[in-house]
């Protein structure tokens, strides 16, 4: 059953914190008293009966999706490398567009075979918006703090603004923000309305200056907003972006090895209890009255005929 | 960003040079046909190997492809027309085609038989596709794929010298900016200013293509477009449905026809069954018309445009 709070519907889980099976995933989120939820490739192409059924528990469960992820590794390739990129963004494209998502995230390259020239990667991120346009979906861009050229969020912003696609933004993650210890008036910089998706995390240890630590972290130790050693901070980069005008979505980006071998339904708890923190506590909304609640909706997602690439 | 100059050079090889014909899809062609023909459009000839029939009108090619949609298996598209192709001539198609690929357009598979043309496409709006055409000088693609249908007048006139004007896109809310810059930098198109207006639907933006000889209007349709035009050309009715808005079925709705003389164009219609929208904000009027209750579902809008139509080839 799912519960609507609404002063923290704008929180939402993420597939990849929850052990098992996709149907039950979804329902140990929606039991959370979560409205939306993030989904990763590995949901739907993994899932036994098929994408078709995968896309099918999505809709069954009343959850809107916030977006899907993740393209890895795309811009400024050259020769095959390009092309075989191309490809993968076409199915991934193709997949988001079957599960309904309109938001497809894409983190930085880390790849040493990608030029580091940012024209050329903005030239890339503006055909893959191109591409994404007649599916409906937008494009969230994410400075992965590992990344090989774009590793900072005002870098992934200036590649963004240089490839002046509209469907083309930014993908905040709360983690890679403090893992570089980004200051907040950064921020400032950034056209808040080409902030397409913000992911929260925290972790549990101050610092991670080298990538392998950054990468050993944010792959395995990472914790729910509230339960981490930057309370403070993810608190204020959650203020700092509503404050800017900021009104998507926020979802919990924990990888974390312990939460995939515990209850789905212990984990999802603790899921809540971070949205109800910062719903109540760091935005400080009211807590609406029952007669305030809006009505279960349907789910919304139209599905989109899935395009037909060349064989 | 701005238009890439070299797309509104003409002498450039992925420069477009107006429309080469429209495909409409539907599982009942001939009743989309007895439309056409109310229309002023004459049957000219069949497709060599597929359920495909072409009509003209003055420079307008209109193909109806039923190949397609009586393949699919969901019968609730049995009553759907949908405007399905476009085709764009270009100066070279091998070389516009493969300049939208590199800028993000989705190919296409073609299926051809044995001697037929291979003609490019992309993915559009919806389920539409987008052909390039090079060939409409020296000889037309109907003289290979298509056969002549006997004793009929290859060349019939316009009325009242239609010829396309453009077409109307339904987009979904907040994708007007993303579409426009879609046609932007696949094919050249730029938007024209807000204060300049054709026909009798001001609504949505205007994108000119670059070799200006056509317009693709861009509709966020809302409540208020469909009290205005007839619920039969808004096959989307869903957009105007309580609580299902945002499920906008982004697709190509509708074409304008341009003539210099919209009233004696209407006039020249209705003698021959076509009805109207008769309002102080719809028209007729100089400016605009926009048919009404047309079967199968589809809509026409005239449109005033005082230059002299493109040349058959």
């Amino acid at each position: 059953m799912t519960r609507f709070t609404g002063n923290c519907d704008d929180f939402g889980m993420d597939t990849i914190s929850l052990a098992g099976p996709l149907e039950a995933k979804l329902r140990a989120i929606a039991d959370g008293g979560f409205t939306q939820v993030m989904l990763s490739a590995h949901d739907l192409v993994s899932h036994p009966g098929g994408v078709a059924a995968a896309c099918r528990a999505v809709r069954a469960s009343g959850l809107r999706v916030t977006g899907f992820q993740v393209l890895r590794d795309f811009e400024a390739l050259t020769g095959r490398l390009h092309e075989y990129k191309m490809d993968v963004a076409s199915s991934m494209l193709e997949l988001c567009a079957e599960l309904g998502s309109r938001v497809l995230l894409v983190c930085s390259s880390t790849l040493s075979h990608a030029d580091d020239d940012r024209d050329r990667i903005a030239r890339d991120l503006r055909k893959l918006a191109m591409l994404a346009v007649p599916c409906g979906i937008r494009i969230a861009y994410e400075a992965l703090s590992w990344g090989r050229t774009i590793h900072e969020l005002p870098a992934a912003w200036d590649v963004v603004r240089r490839a002046a696609a509209p469907n083309l933004g930014l993908g905040v993650d709360s983690f890679h923000c403090l893992a570089t210890e980004m200051p907040l008036h950064e921020l400032d910089a950034v056209d808040v309305r080409k902030i397409f998706l913000v992911q929260l995390s925290d972790f549990l240890w101050r610092a991670v200056p080298s990538s392998a630590e950054r990468i050993e972290t944010a792959r395995h130790f990472r914790v729910f907003p509230g339960e981490g050693v930057h309370t403070a901070e993810v608190a204020d980069l959650v203020r700092h972006l509503v404050a800017l005008g900021y009104r998507g979505d926020f979802s919990f980006e924990v990888f974390n090895d312990d939460y995939v071998q515990l209850k789905p339904s212990f984990v999802a708890a603790r899921a809540r209890r971070a949205a109800e923190w910062l719903g109540e506590e760091v935005l400080q909304r009211p807590v609406p009255l029952p007669s305030e609640l809006p009505r279960a909706p349907a789910s919304t997602a139209r599905p989109r005929a899935p395009i037909r690439r060349t064989p | 960003m701005s238009t890439d100059p070299e797309l509104l050079d003409p002498g450039h090889p992925s420069s477009l040079h107006g429309i080469e014909f429209i495909e409409y899809s539907t599982a009942r062609p001939l009743a989309l046909g007895h439309v056409l023909e109310l229309m002023g459009f004459q049957p000219v000839a069949r497709h060599r190997s597929r359920e495909v029939l072409l009509y003209r009108q003055g420079t307008m090619n209109v193909v109806i492809n039923a190949h397609a949609a009586q393949r699919r298996d969901d019968p609730a598209d049995a009553d759907d027309v949908r405007i399905s192709a476009v085709a764009f001539r270009a100066r070279d198609a091998a070389a516009a085609y493969r300049r939208a690929l590199d800028r993000g357009a989705w190919a296409v598979p073609t299926r051809v038989e044995v001697m037929e043309l291979n003609i490019p496409a992309i993915h559009g709006v919806g389920a539409s596709r987008i052909y390039f055409v090079d060939r409409y000088r020296e000889f037309s693609i109907y003289t290979v794929d298509f056969v002549p249908i006997p004793c009929v007048d290859q060349q019939p006139p316009a009325i009242a010298g239609l010829h396309w004007f453009g077409l109307v896109q339904h987009v979904g809310p907040g994708r007007m900016l993303d579409w426009i810059e879609f046609y932007r930098e696949l094919f050249g198109f730029a938007p024209i200013p807000d204060d300049q207006r054709f026909g009798i639907l001001p609504e949505g933006r205007i994108l000119c293509s670059p070799c200006r000889t056509f317009y693709l209007q861009l509709v966020e349709p809302s409540p208020g477009t469909a009290g205005l035009v007839d619920r039969t050309a808004l096959p989307f009715g869903s957009a105007a449905s309580p609580g299902t808005a945002g499920l906008v079925d982004e697709r190509l709705a509708r074409l304008g026809l341009g003539t210099s003389d919209v009233l004696g164009a209407v006039r020249a219609l209705r003698a021959r069954g076509v009805d109207f929208l008769d309002s102080e904000l719809a028209g007729p009027a100089e400016r605009g018309a926009l048919t009404r209750g047309l079967p199968a579902g589809v809509a026409f809008e005239l449109v005033r445009d005082h230059r002299p139509p493109p040349s058959q080839s």
